[in-house]
């Protein structure tokens, strides 16, 4: 169940088959990002690959003494590409993979095209998507949907996403989706038309409690993805995007060259791995512990390296030092850039209105944040605007509700046309009307007894109170009381037990904060193991985008 | 008993009470770390730190490994559409070849044109020229001026433009190539001598007038570009089959060493270590060898990776983008390589640092030897005294009682349960009396040289010893936990006590007295009171009044406790936990048993040096650490810190990590009127504050040499707090680095 791990051994295998020899990966624009998530640089040179390629580059010279490793996409595109590849091949031989099914007609077209019987290898591997931690994924698709539709293209690509992540973990599962969402009911029906046609693929060891996919909607859930986020993952990618683990730095003042582009990757950056689900104040003293570390190993001006000992201890330190030098000025930068944004964007004041517009129910004193905020000169227009644009999701009904004198608020404040509009456009997405679910307020009566006491113990941290709504309908799901009216089974059968294995999409993407959500699921539930993935993972801006 | 034997049992003692002390102390962590949480819980539980679950469900990285996913393969469905597609390819090409090879089968310049097209027209049959009235290539007409030509390999007819010729020489190259490759081809349908090309003549064309006109160029054969075409393939194919760039030549020696390097580095680390522990299993001379060889391979792979970077870097169009980079790849993981692994080569020692340590495993093991004489010759002593006393106490029947321990006896060999002449009223516990009577069984065992036996009983012992110190610590544990309780409790009303104790103190600093006062506390003197409690376990609790109001009086004094005083309970503490409480002199950890445990430095110490020099650098640090400064998040979380820190609940706001400094409680109404000493402060959020209170004080001004030791010794803390994992407490302890250093950087600057 491990997401980077499938596609890592995936990989590995391709790169295995090859045998030794200097190797070039020849890759779509998709598959490179797919890779580069799972494998670092050097990593991948130590297994004699030393060139990466796109398959679409006319610029590639004949070198025949390379092997070539093909990494594609099963596009028409990729095919037509590979057949002119194939015709006058630049390479020895190659080993071919696709990331999905390919239709036996495109084998017989490229096939047909080898007639210098260059390939050795033809295979389908299905690392079809983005592996981001080892229990969350992404198709890294933005818009895939028109409205309340799908846009045709992009469910199929999320229908071929979603059954390679079933392949590649060997699993065949019940799948259940979200009622109220039309799109959720159709890449349902997708994916069981899929798994129903290559029936012969989809044939696994039994495990004793089948596997369970649930399918659900964004628009369910439109809060989340607008709070600002205060654990390290979360909190980079609100306020400076995480793109395949890719951080881009170049906007912050006095950046040095270097750090213009910095990596974040659980997998070989072990401060990273350690701190991505802290929260920032825990990372504060971490990063504090961290450099007091480095300043530990860091070799000394004063200190003369007068024997040949000590040059020799210094030499056998250095790269080392010089490894952990790269990590901290790396982890430096950005948490460094990160409290000055805070600070910069009085986002602790705004996270603090933020959540309470999501957690409580105290009407007049959030509006009374609200109004007071907007007329904080620091507040900028995206956070003006996405205050306003909670309090329309949760004060929609109020009986006093006064969105029309926020908006003119908004407006008096001078903040463009483009985001006031989302105002309306978010509750076009995710208002009442279309909520499947109640947000806001409690339900039964274990809820209300819970929020009492909460209201009676006080808030834990003002700032993380928000418990995004999927680890409600997780923890339900895991103990067996999910209701069956509200996510039905595709399919006559239903599960018994309570659910071991389960893969969880959310159409219109995930949040890190229900990965961090899923990720303490995992770890304090026995026996569970929860794989969410979305069509891509969001922050606000990228949320906004969408709208 | 001698005097010698007296003191070594006194610090026998004093190493014990610090052991416990240190048993204490761990308690007290232990239950401060409790509370602590129990404040700290709501902050905690909201964000759920990366330690805080250790139950229940399983951290996705830890997650069992992911087997491979499904796979299909299409490569039989490939090879099948490509194999009819190769058969017909193969076929063509064949074909060519085989009428190339036919027409240069002659000697074409001696030969007349007439019979040269003879024998062409023999190997395939010409189109004729009436049905083409057309180039088919470029769409021409035919006429007198754009005559018609025939290719000599398919018969097809083309006009002069698209006519192509083919050399002898390239004929030939082809013909000879193809007789070496085509049987060792993997295309099933071919033999060389097919049956094409058999049905020579067996149309008879009329030879056309344009052809008869053509211009004699007989030691060339005409051809159309389709066959041109398929035979230039075909050459480049058997050039590339017959060349290997130096690419790969330099490549694959590369792999080679690369592959040496795995092979052997490993082989040379065993020995390296082995040797630099002072063993003797290989030998010096051929540890040097071989690390020679490796280091000579490490060479060649870095000149031949040079190399290969600069490979064809001076011709003259120069080498397309992608081979360079493909050779600057190459060189990187090369580097990489060879970083990786030759760093981690260890050195050897020299010749003479080998002898050194030699001798000194030598000294090791004749200490240790020496050591087990004396133990033996103490026991025949012991024995004899024994005996001695037995004869003094015939009648008692005492040794019936020693003897009815369940010793793994071996009757047949029959050794006696002996006792160890000491202490026998501490051997109430069970555990403790059959330690002692297999120590004895040892000492008869090794007597009569019987080694194997001697080996058994001591693995027996040891397991019996391990037992009892675990049974030891959890007791002490369980005794500090209680003590630490109420020791809690005085402290509270010893707060009041100390603060009138401080006043009266002042009064009599202005008095002048206090220098004899304090010396009256010096450490000399508080170590034989300290033994007392050594000496009779029943008084714990006075123990701990005692500790708890010599932390008055030393409170009481107008400085804050020396740092010396906190050094000493951090070397006990990170020995073995239960070596001071082992009663017997005989046990297996004799050498640190007599050691004095104020001596005992060692253990505790790597961790302070380790740490110690680039503290006492750090406010002199240079320009990089500024550099780093800069980025320091940490200033500017201060200020917001203040403002409402989102981490802090509404009611504590102590576990903050970012503004102890700003709003430090300071609520300690006894502390001394000398303002905002940092040193106070240092004391009073310092969870070891009682290692600190039973030493002696000092009035002067703190020594820098001191400030520095109470960093290195904080700096152990932290490490040791750190490998226990409980941050809060490295939290805590940073500050107080952090207060310090400042204090250093102070004095400093008066000095």
């Amino acid at each position: 169940m491990n997401v980077v791990f499938a596609v890592k051994q995936y990989v590995s295998k391709m790169i295995e088959d090859s045998g030794p020899g200097m190797k070039v990966l020849l890759m779509d624009k998709e598959t490179t990002g797919i890779v580069s998530m799972v494998y670092t640089q050097s990593e991948i040179l130590q297994k004699e690959v030393y060139l990466f390629e796109r398959i679409d580059s006319q610029n590639r010279e004949i070198m025949k003494h390379l092997k070539a490793i093909c990494f594609l996409r099963p596009t028409k595109e990729n095919v037509d590409y590979l057949i002119q590849e194939l015709r006058r091949p630049k390479y020895s031989i190659y080993f071919i993979y696709f990331s999905n099914v390919i239709s036996k007609s495109d084998v017989k077209s490229l096939a047909e095209a080898d007639e210098q019987e260059v390939v050795a290898e033809v295979q389908e591997f299905y690392g079809d998507y983005i592996a981001v931690n080892p229990h969350l994924f992404s198709l890294n698709i933005l818009g895939c949907c028109q409205g309340r539709n799908w846009d045709p293209a992009q469910l199929s690509r999320t229908t071929q996403g979603l059954t390679a992540l079933l392949l590649s973990l060997k699993k065949c599962p019940m799948i259940r989706y979200q009622l109220s969402s039309e799109s959720a009911k159709r890449l349902a029906e997708c994916v069981k038309q899929v798994i129903t046609k290559e029936y012969e693929l989809f044939e696994f060891r039994r495990t004793e409690v089948p596997p369970l996919l649930l399918i659900l909607d964004r628009c369910d859930d439109a809060i989340t993805p607008l709070l600002n986020q205060w654990t390290y993952q979360a909190m980079v990618h609100e306020l400076l995007g995480i793109n395949n683990n890719r951080i881009d730095l170049s906007r912050v003042p006095g950046i040095s060259k270097d750090l213009r582009e910095v990596v974040l990757s659980a997998e070989n950056d072990e401060f990273y791995a350690n701190n991505m689900y802290l929260n920032f104040a825990e990372i504060g003293s971490n990063i504090k512990t961290l450099m007091e570390d480095f300043q530990k190993k860091k070799p000394k001006e004063q200190q003369k390296l007068e024997s040949i000992a000590d040059m020799k201890a210094f030499v056998e330190n250095y790269p080392q030092f010089k490894k952990m030098s790269g990590t901290v000025s790396k982890h430096v930068t950005v948490v460094g850039e990160l409290s000055r944004l805070v600070s910069e964007r009085n986002l602790l004041e705004v996270s603090e209105v933020e959540q309470e517009l999501a957690c409580q129910n105290d009407h007049s004193s959030a509006l009374q944040n609200v109004k007071r905020l907007l007329r904080n000169p620091k507040v900028t227009e995206c956070d003006a605007a996405r205050l306003v644009m909670l309090y329309a999701l949760h004060y929609e009904r109020h009986s006093s509700n006064s969105l029309p004198g926020l908006v003119m608020d908004l407006r008096n404040r001078g903040v463009s046309e483009k985001y006031r509009k989302l105002v309306s456009a978010v509750v076009e997405y995710g208002g009442k009307r279309v909520r499947g679910s109640d947000l806001f307020s409690p339900k039964d009566a274990v809820a209300i007894t819970k929020q009492f006491l909460k209201g009676l113990k006080g808030v834990e941290n003002v700032y993380t109170q928000h418990q995004p709504f999927l680890h409600e309908t997780l923890d339900h799901l895991i103990k067996g009381k999910l209701k069956e009216n509200l996510y039905p089974y595709l399919g006559p059968s239903t599960l018994r037990d309570r659910p071991q294995d389960i893969v969880v999409f959310i159409i219109g993407g995930v949040t890190y904060e229900e990965a961090l959500t899923a990720y303490n699921l995992n770890r304090t539930t026995p026996g569970v193991r929860i794989v969410l993935g979305g069509t891509a993972v969001h922050n606000t801006k990228r949320k906004i985008r969408i709208l | 008993m001698s005097k010698g034997k007296l003191k070594k049992f006194c610090k026998k003692v004093v190493g014990f009470i610090l052991q416990r002390k240190s048993l204490v102390q761990k308690a007290k962590k232990a239950k401060n770390r409790l509370l602590k949480r129990e404040g700290d819980d709501r902050a905690e539980s909201g964000t759920q730190g990366y330690e805080s679950f250790s139950y229940g469900g399983v951290d996705p990285y830890m997650w069992e490994p992911q087997e491979l996913g499904a796979v299909r393969s299409h490569l039989s469905d490939f090879k099948k559409h490509r194999a009819a597609r190769i058969d017909h390819y193969v076929v063509e090409v064949n074909k060519l070849i085989i009428r190339l090879e036919k027409l240069t089968a002659f000697d074409r310049t001696n030969t007349e044109s007439a019979k040269i097209r003879a024998i062409e027209k023999s190997v395939v049959p010409w189109v004729n020229d009436q049905d083409v009235p057309f180039c088919p290539d470029c769409g021409n007409k035919f006429s007198i001026r754009n005559r018609r030509h025939h290719c000599r390999l398919c018969g097809s007819i083309m006009c002069k433009k698209c006519m192509e010729l083919i050399s002898l020489p390239f004929a030939n190259k082809l013909t000879s190539a193809s007789k070496d490759s085509l049987s060792t081809h993997t295309s099933p349908s071919q033999s060389p001598n097919s049956v094409h090309g058999s049905r020579r003549g067996s149309i008879s064309s009329v030879s056309s007038v344009s052809s008869v006109l053509d211009e004699k160029d007989d030691d060339r054969i005409r051809c159309c570009t389709h066959c041109k075409d398929t035979l230039l393939k075909r050459e480049q194919q058997i050039d590339e089959k017959e060349h290997t760039p130096d690419i790969v030549k330099l490549y694959e020696k590369l792999r080679l060493c690369m592959e040496k390097v795995d092979q052997k580095a490993p082989e040379y680390i065993r020995m390296a270590a082995s040797l630099n522990a002072g063993e003797t299993t290989y030998s010096l001379e051929h540890a040097g060898d071989l690390r020679i060889e490796v280091q000579k391979v490490y060479e060649l792979i870095d000149a031949l990776s040079k190399k290969i970077l600069t490979l064809g870097l001076n011709q003259d169009p120069p080498p397309h983008p992608n081979t360079l980079r493909l050779q600057r790849m190459i060189r990187y993981s090369a580097t990489l390589f060879v970083q990786e692994k030759l760093l981690g080569l260890m050195s050897l020692p020299t010749r003479e640092q080998f002898e050194e340590l030699k001798k000194k495993r030598k000294q090791e093991m004749e200490r240790k030897r020496i050591l087990e004489r004396q133990a033996a010759l103490e026991s025949q002593r012991r024995l004899k005294e024994r005996q001695n006393d037995l004869v003094s106490r015939a009648a008692n029947g005492e040794v019936v009682s020693l003897r009815g321990g369940p010793a793994p006896l071996r009757k047949a060999e029959g050794w006696l349960p002996l006792s160890g002449g000491q202490g026998q009223s501490e051997d109430s516990d069970p555990l403790l009396q059959q330690i002692h009577n297999i120590t004895s069984f040892i000492r008869q065992a090794r007597a009569a040289g019987r080694v194997d036996e001697v080996h058994t009983l001591q693995e027996n012992l040891r397991q019996l010893q391990d037992e009892y110190d675990q049974q030891q610590t959890e007791k002490a544990i369980e005794l500090s936990r209680r003590q630490a309780e109420e020791e809690d409790l005085q402290r509270e009303q010893l707060q009041m006590l100390r603060e009138r104790e401080w006043e009266r103190e002042r009064e009599q600093f202005q008095a002048v007295s206090l220098h004899t006062r304090t010396r009256s506390l010096d450490f000399r003197e508080i170590r034989p009171f300290q033994l007392e409690p050594g000496r009779e376990p029943r008084t714990h609790l006075a123990y701990a009044l005692d500790l708890g109001s010599s932390a008055v009086q030393s409170s009481a004094a107008p400085e804050t406790p020396s740092p010396v005083s906190a050094l000493e309970p951090v070397r006990v503490w990170s020995g073995p936990p239960a070596f001071g409480q082992d009663p017997l002199p005989q046990s297996t950890v004799p050498q640190q048993t007599s050691l004095n445990p104020f001596e005992d430095e060692d253990p505790s110490s790597p961790a302070a040096d380790g740490s110690a020099s680039p503290l006492a650098s750090e406010p002199a640090s240079g320009p990089s650490a500024c550099i780093l400064k800069e980025y320091n998040p940490f200033e500017e979380e201060e200020e917001e810190a203040v403002a409402g820190n989102p981490f802090t609940t509404p009611d504590s706001p102590a576990p903050n990590p970012f503004d102890e400094e700003d709003e430090h409680p300071y609520p300690r109404p006894s502390s001394p009127p000398v303002p905002g000493n940092p040193f106070e402060e240092a004391t009073c959020t310092n969870p070891f504050e009682m290692d600190s209170d039973s030493g002696p004080e000092r009035e002067e001004a703190i020594e820098e040499e001191l400030l520095l030791q109470q960093i290195d010794n904080i700096k152990a803390y932290i490490f040791d707090a750190k490998q226990c994992g409980r941050l809060d407490e490295v939290e805590l302890l940073t500050e107080n680095l952090r207060e310090l250093k400042r204090t250093l950087a102070k004095q400093k600057g008066t000095n």
